[in-house]
């Protein structure tokens, strides 16, 4: 299927209801492969909800959660290979678990445990993994797209064919990060893709009082990069737009800009209260209509690939390893308190040095 | 030994690691074909081609933000902010992004860059080229900020910078470039960054200072030579982290400390050399610790006349430096 950027509608390969929209068949897509897909979502979901429950449970400070968004975040994230580069932000553990990131790892960040490769530093969501490529994000808007060019640039100046992508909401797009960050790739040919989740908020603002422009993916064309405007909630699309981009830049064709067009079920965060701007209705046909997790369900089942017995199978499965992962985080040890003056520089130097012995004389601790 | 100026010191540490060390790339405004607007990198697109002396867009968050990107995917790049004067927009992504990755990622991710910027007054640069920056980055841990004041200084302390693991910024007093010459080591040499230098001998003051400054303070204590006042000049070279034992050592000799910058004195990096003495050395003196510094005012005018009335003069500083032996 030809796909073509500046849209005006998503680009579709599902129906809301699962049929098909468009030549599935181009994918090239095994069916092993579409039942990858669909595992990744529903256990993406199973990690977010046992997540979500450490908040109420008192247990974490902080949470936001990814459902609605996993098709746009599964669907781009298994296009990437090991030694590509994530730029992570507030709402991506989707796209860092199908990275690699263990689920366990995962919980640990929750937790504020050892485990998590920033060993407690970072509150929920600024995970990340230096083995795995993905870069801990701060929560300043934005920041990473600039960064995610330079990462691209040394991959170009080494000569491979590896990628880096940075995820961002739609609020980031307001950024000046964001117009110095794709005015730089487009102008360097850098292997980019720059990956906007646009789930119409950003925490309270909607879309239309952050931008003037109809969609997002439009303001590609001012920095001479194709834009791609995609419905995320279907993985199939999400999945062919972003295998465009990767299979682009690989080839040394520069950077790409994708919009996907999606939808957050939870508040912004654990601290928000999205009762306050949503209006009435609209989550709830989000939810019960353009559910990505059921809509590639429905996909499934029409291809006779999945049925109730499958679906029972794979809920268990689910909820075992989900499971056996939080146990892990669990039994993970919190930071050690002296730590705390560790990874300023390479070396730490004499000031340093003296108030950590200020600080162990003061815990009475070595 | 070879006679330089502190620009070719500058020049020869770039080209010196470019050869050495093909990680090491270039990128900023106008530094390729023009060469940079002072002439440091004339004739480095040349010799290392386009992918190494990045001619970049004109927006400093990009340049800082790009080379942090790319120090993280393991290169060494050498962004460079044509003024200070203009890092304004870069410093969310230095102060943010760069100090901070290491920690945050629990030394997962590190950022080995350097930050080139030419800063300081006295070449007529007015409120948006004349500008001392350092007192808004010395605060932040996970920097390393070097204020090289000679040719061997310049060279060796720049090596030191692309060399180290972290980022570091390096600022050039601008009016330094071509105004002060001297000796440099020939071959491959580092001055190490964290170490300051005693820059003229004395038992009866000693005078902290660093950048334009000390060859300011260094005539002033020339001056005084004469009517029989020695003082005792440390420049510090490296703001963060900064040399409290060199500092320490050398009011414990002389007992009296005058504090330097050319940078306005509330919040300035002499606050936190008076608080070093202050706190590790307050009995050792025999007067009050002194601070002669730019006045508190946003920047140096255009006109001559505020321009000098901005910077420390020999006089300001002779006076002052005569006052504390007296007191």
């Amino acid at each position: 299927m030809d796909i073509k950027p500046f849209t005006d509608t998503p680009i579709k390969f599902l129906e809301y209801d699962g049929k098909p929209a468009g030549d599935i068949g181009s994918l090239g897509l095994t069916n092993e492969q579409l039942l990858v897909m669909y595992r990744w979502m529903v256990f993406v979901r199973a990690v977010d909800d046992r997540g979500y429950i450490l908040v109420r449970q008192g247990r974490a400070g902080f949470y936001a959660q990814v459902a609605g968004q996993e098709a746009s975040q599964v669907g781009s994230a298994l296009v990437l290979t090991k030694n590509d580069w994530i730029y992570g932000d507030h709402r991506s553990q989707g796209s860092q678990l199908v990275k690699g990131l263990k689920a366990a790892q995962w919980f640990a960040h929750v937790l504020g445990r050892t485990l998590d490769p920033t060993q407690g530093r970072m509150m929920p969501h600024g995970s990340g993994s230096a083995d795995l490529h993905i870069v801990p994000p701060s929560s300043t808007v934005g920041n990473k797209i600039t960064e995610a060019v330079g990462t691209a640039m040394a991959q170009r100046y080494r000569k491979t064919k590896d990628l880096t992508i940075t995820y961002f909401g739609d609020g980031a797009t307001s950024e000046g990060d964001f117009h110095v960050g794709l005015n730089f790739a487009a102008v360097y040919g850098s292997p980019v893709i720059f990956f906007c989740q646009n789930n119409q908020y950003a925490i309270s603002v909607k879309l239309e009082e952050q931008t003037h422009t109809k969609t997002i993916a439009e303001k590609a064309r001012a920095y001479g990069m194709d834009g791609y405007f995609v419905d995320g909630n279907d993985i199939l699309a999400v999945y062919a737009v972003s295998k465009l981009a990767a299979d682009k830049a690989r080839a040394g064709n520069g950077p790409t800009l994708i919009e996907a067009y999606t939808y957050r079920y939870g508040p912004h965060s654990s601290a928000d209260d999205d009762t306050r701007y949503r209006p009435k209705g609209e989550l709830e046909m989000w939810r019960t209509q353009r559910d990505p997790v059921t809509r590639f369900r429905a996909f499934l089942v029409g291809k006779k690939l999945w049925d109730d017995a499958k679906e029972q199978k794979l809920l268990e499965e689910v909820k075992a390893e989900v499971a056996d992962e939080f146990a892990k985080a669990e039994v993970s040890t919190p930071p050690e308190p002296l730590t705390v003056l560790d990874h300023v520089y390479a070396k730490r130097t004499p000031h340093l040095d003296a108030e950590r012995a200020e600080l162990a004389a003061e815990l009475g601790v070595s | 030994m070879a006679t330089k100026t502190v620009l070719e010191g500058v020049r020869d540490a770039l080209y010196n690691e470019m050869s050495r060390d093909e990680r090491v790339f270039i990128m900023g405004e106008d530094v390729g074909a023009r060469g940079n607007v002072f002439l440091i990198t004339q004739g480095f697109m040349d010799k290392f081609g386009r992918q190494r002396v990045i001619d970049t867009p004109l927006a400093e968050a990009s340049i800082v933000g790009v080379a942090v990107g790319a120090a993280m995917a393991g290169m060494r790049p050498v962004a460079e902010i044509q003024f200070a004067d203009f890092i304004y927009p870069a410093y969310n992504q230095i102060v943010g992004e760069a100090a901070k990755i290491r920690y945050r990622s629990a030394g997962g991710n590190t950022c080995p860059m350097v930050i080139r910027t030419p800063y300081g007054g006295g070449v007529r640069g007015a409120l948006s080229h004349s500008v001392s920056v350092e007192a808004l980055f010395y605060h932040v841990p996970g920097l390393k900020i070097v204020v090289p004041s000679t040719p061997a200084d310049a060279q060796g302390l720049l090596t030191s910078a692309i060399r180290d693991d972290d980022p570091v910024m390096c600022l050039e007093h601008k009016r330094t470039y071509r105004l002060i010459k001297g000796e440099v080591p020939e071959g491959d040499f580092t001055v190490p960054i964290g170490k300051a230098a005693i820059a003229r001998e004395g038992k009866d003051l000693s005078v902290i200072t660093y950048g334009l400054m000390r060859h300011t303070a260094t005539e002033a204590a020339e001056k005084l030579a004469a009517e029989g006042i020695e003082a005792e000049i440390v420049d510090l070279r490296s703001i963060r982290p900064m040399d409290r034992e060199t500092i320490l050592g050398s009011v414990t000799k002389t007992r009296r400390a005058l504090i330097v910058h050319e940078d306005n004195k509330f919040g300035g990096v002499g606050a936190e050399v008076a608080a070093i003495i202050a706190e590790e050395a307050l009995f050792e003196l025999d007067a009050p610790i002194r601070r002669v510094c730019g006045p508190d005012v946003p920047a140096m005018g255009y006109a001559k006349e505020y321009e000098e009335a901005f910077m420390p003069s020999v006089e300001r500083i002779a006076t002052a430096m005569r006052e504390l032996a007296a007191y």
